[in-house]
């Protein structure tokens, strides 16, 4: 990997040649970019990008029904003016260009794309789709990211015991409790809390919990807002906890597993050393390695993980804009989400693929891959 | 492969199949949360599919019977002067009455022969005797009997308002035999309806649906994994980078804005959409698994002793892999039934089909899920849905843990 770094750098010094030499140059240093892996993960996953933006592109404009249609519609029905002068006013009201081919829309999208622009929203002209995602974005992140993190520790502290004591009862009810983690979807727990302990005990009231805080209160740093947000985030954040821990018990039991059987451990234990230090800096540092890759891919796809819990509490998230933009059919803030929540994977897996290496220096990332 | 070879094969294969179901039979009695899970399958399969040819799905809407709790039921009403009227031979002779659209008439239609009976309506803001009226005829025994519901008694007889008829009720009536008709078990719907009965139709269209598309997943990955592994080289090279490339799309949006693309004429149709989104992740296990096993000792000697490459994919690959297969299939099963669902929750998927998923949109969208009373229509599917899925994986860990634990590092 360092070898391939240093092609990198070769190319990337100040050329003053020839445009003839400076063309016989980059074919030359074209393929041994290619074959340096860093540059090959990017591009795979620029193309990646792409590919989805596209096949996205084309499946929105597939769905039966359009925005221009679904509210001439409407117009049509209600004040019985002309077709022609009821499309007028819908394109008027709308932000699309009417002459424009699917075709131009689509490179006109593709350009705007390249300057980081997603565009304005289809429905609500005016709208730029940045600023829609940047509402709602957050919200999600904050609910999903906490519960992920939390989950992880949990699952971390749970799931060494579990190897440690493999085959004991503690064990068997840990691993039966994951069974049930893993099993039962998300939305599920999310319908379980709020009808057993929400409605049946009445524990909290579901009604006065819906939304991101509560009305009147105005987002910033001021306590009242904030305690109102970890309020509002709490059911959902303690759905994605019990979802995804069983996962990373699971994870971590068998990769303490393989750690307990390595020699050094037993060295560390035949050198007299407490068995605390041996559980913490040598079996539980190595078992809890490669869960931080997994981690890292997982990021990437909290966004999309939790749309249905957010629809069930609620809770306006980023699931609350696609649904919503699905439902008008706002095809560019619908690109505007997808491409989102795909490049939070891509990305993720690409960082994960990169780090590897570094976070756990026994792995080496060969070319191969 | 010979066609004596095969033909001996053929004779073996239903034999070696028996041995090794007895085998993994006793061997998964041993692992306890597995023999759970295992009998759990067994219990969904028998209520899901056997129990609908015998449990009628109730679709009348009864409207005095709307979002009656837990063990609602038809109960009898009789004077305080008669309480030896507790059963059908009893009130032979009799003057019975029922309420209209209370589920009442039907119950008591097999012995119209033997009584008299009084129809009511059941409610007297248009014109006809409503069921206060039916109490009133009752106290004043001008009825010897009445059919009615458990809930309709608590909101009449036990809540009256009007403390003339309260007392008139509470003095001259009595709530007998609760062996008169079945409970709703589980309570009934918006409409009045068992939820039992829809409970015991709705999982079947919903596990067939996640079977056809686990099962398809699972064959695309089996072939084009195993193809991939095999043959190496561009094909590998194809499959891999676009399994890699569907991996990187948010599946469950794609299956949400494909939802709102077609129209779907059945359910079914979803698990084949279902079947078609989730196979990458399995191929790319599957290709790892074959390409682990490809290198296997045995494998290699099989390749040295010159047999042939079809002995070795059938004989010798597969047979190593079915174990690994089927823990794949069941978790496939697994997210199916998360996606289907998810869909049918958010009300993107065809409601045609009365199925759990429905009935949790249903509790949803109609708000018995926010009524203590009536969360059972809501309740019952989650609680179904989740067990479900938890026998699944119970099952598939068994399977994981009794079958050669080698091929666990390799996935």
């Amino acid at each position: 990997m360092l070898q391939d770094q240093s092609h990198i750098d070769s190319t990337s010094q100040p050329m003053e040649t020839s445009a003839a030499g400076l063309v016989d140059r980059l074919t030359t240093s074209l393929p041994k970019i290619y074959r340096s892996y860093t540059v090959r993960v990017f591009l795979q996953a620029i193309i990646t990008i792409w590919a989805v933006m596209s096949l996205t592109f084309v499946l929105v404009r597939l769905m039966p029904g359009n925005p221009v249609d679904v509210l001439i519609e409407q117009i049509l029905t209600a004040e019985g003016i002309s077709y022609q002068e009821a499309y007028d006013r819908v394109a008027a009201s709308f932000n699309i260009d009417k002459d424009a081919t699917e075709l131009d829309q689509y490179f006109q999208w593709m350009g705007d794309l390249l300057r980081l622009d997603l565009g304005t929203s289809i429905t609500s002209p005016g709208t730029k789709v940045i600023d829609e995602i940047a509402r709602f974005l957050p919200w999600t992140v904050f609910a999903v990211g906490t519960g992920l993190l939390i989950s992880f520790v949990l699952g971390i502290i749970a799931g060494m015991p579990m190897a440690y004591y493999r085959g004991s009862k503690l064990d068997h009810i840990l691993s039966f409790f994951s069974s049930f983690s893993t099993g039962v979807p998300n939305y599920i727990w999310g319908l379980l809390i709020i009808i057993v302990p929400g409605i049946a005990w009445r524990w909290f009231d579901i009604g006065a919990l819906r939304g991101t805080y509560d009305v009147g209160l105005t987002p910033g740093l001021n306590a009242a807002f904030i305690l109102s947000a970890l309020e509002h985030a709490a059911l959902p954040v303690f759905t994605y906890v019990i979802a995804i821990l069983g996962t990373w018990m699971l994870s971590m039991k068998s990769s303490t597993t393989g750690v307990l059987n390595e020699d050094y451990v037993n060295v560390a234990e035949a050198r007299g050393l407490k068995e605390r230090t041996v559980i913490r800096s040598y079996v539980g540092r190595n078992a809890a390695l490669p869960l931080f890759t997994q981690l890292t891919i997982s990021i990437g796809f909290v966004l999309s993980s939790g749309v249905v819990v957010e629809e069930i509490f609620v809770y306006w998230g980023i699931g609350h804009l696609l649904f919503q933009s699905i439902t008008v059919r706002d095809y560019t803030s619908l690109q505007g989400v997808v491409l989102l929540l795909t490049a939070a994977i891509v990305f993720s897996n690409l960082f994960a693929d990169l780090t590897y290496g570094l976070l756990d220096p026994r792995v080496r990332v060969s070319g191969e891959k | 492969m010979a066609s004596s070879q095969m033909l001996e094969w053929l004779v073996s294969l239903p034999l070696d199949l028996l041995r090794g179901l007895v085998g993994f039979l006793r061997r998964l009695s041993a692992n306890k949360p597995g023999f759970v899970g295992f009998l759990g399958l067994v219990a969904y399969f028998i209520v899901t599919f056997i129990m609908p040819n015998y449990v009628e799905f109730d679709n009348e809407p009864k409207l005095d019977q709307i979002t009656g709790p837990i063990g609602s039921r038809i109960q009898l009403a009789v004077h305080r002067d008669n309480p030896h009227l507790d059963s059908w031979e009893a009130l032979a002779g009799k003057t019975v009455g029922v309420v209209r659209q209370t589920g009442g008439p039907s119950f008591i239609e097999p012995y119209q022969d033997q009584f008299t009976v009084e129809t009511y309506r059941w409610t007297s803001r248009r014109q006809g005797p409503g069921i206060p009226a039916a109490l009133t005829d009752l106290a004043n025994k001008e009825i010897d009997a009445l059919l009615i519901f458990s809930k309709t008694v608590n909101q009449v007889i036990v809540n009256q308002e009007d403390e003339e008829l309260q007392a008139l009720f509470q003095d001259n009536i009595i709530i007998s035999n609760p062996s008169l008709g079945p409970p709703h078990l589980l309570g009934t719907d918006t409409q009045g309806r068992d939820i039992a009965s829809h409970m015991v139709h709705g999982g079947q269209i919903l596990i067939l649906t996640a079977l056809i598309g686990g099962v398809i997943a699972t064959l695309i990955a089996l072939f084009f994994g195993s193809l991939s592994a095999l043959a190496g080289g561009f094909i590998d090279k194809f499959f891999t980078a676009l399994a890699n490339l569907f991996l990187a799309i948010p599946q469950f949006i794609l299956l949400v804005v494909l939802a709102g693309m077609i129209r779907f004429d059945s359910t079914l149709y979803l698990g084949v959409i279902i079947g078609l989104l989730i196979w990458p992740a399995l191929l790319r296990a599957i290709r790892a698994q074959v390409l682990s096993l490809r290198e296997r000792d045995f494998v290699e000697a099989a390749r040295s002793l010159g047999l042939s490459v079809n002995h070795i994919i059938f004989r010798e690959i597969l047979p190593n892999m079915s174990s690994y297969v089927l823990i794949n299939l069941i978790f496939s099963i697994t997210i199916a039934m998360y996606f289907q669902i998810g869909l049918v929750v958010l009300g993107l998927a065809p409601i045609s089909d009365y199925t759990w998923g429905v009935m949790i949109y249903f509790g949803r969208s109609r708000g018995t899920l926010y009524n203590q009373d009536g969360a059972t229509m809501a309740l019952a599917p989650v609680l179904a849905i989740a067990l479900f899925q938890v026998c699944l994986v119970l099952f598939a860990r068994a399977i994981e843990e009794i079958f050669d634990p080698r091929l666990r590092s390799a996935g």
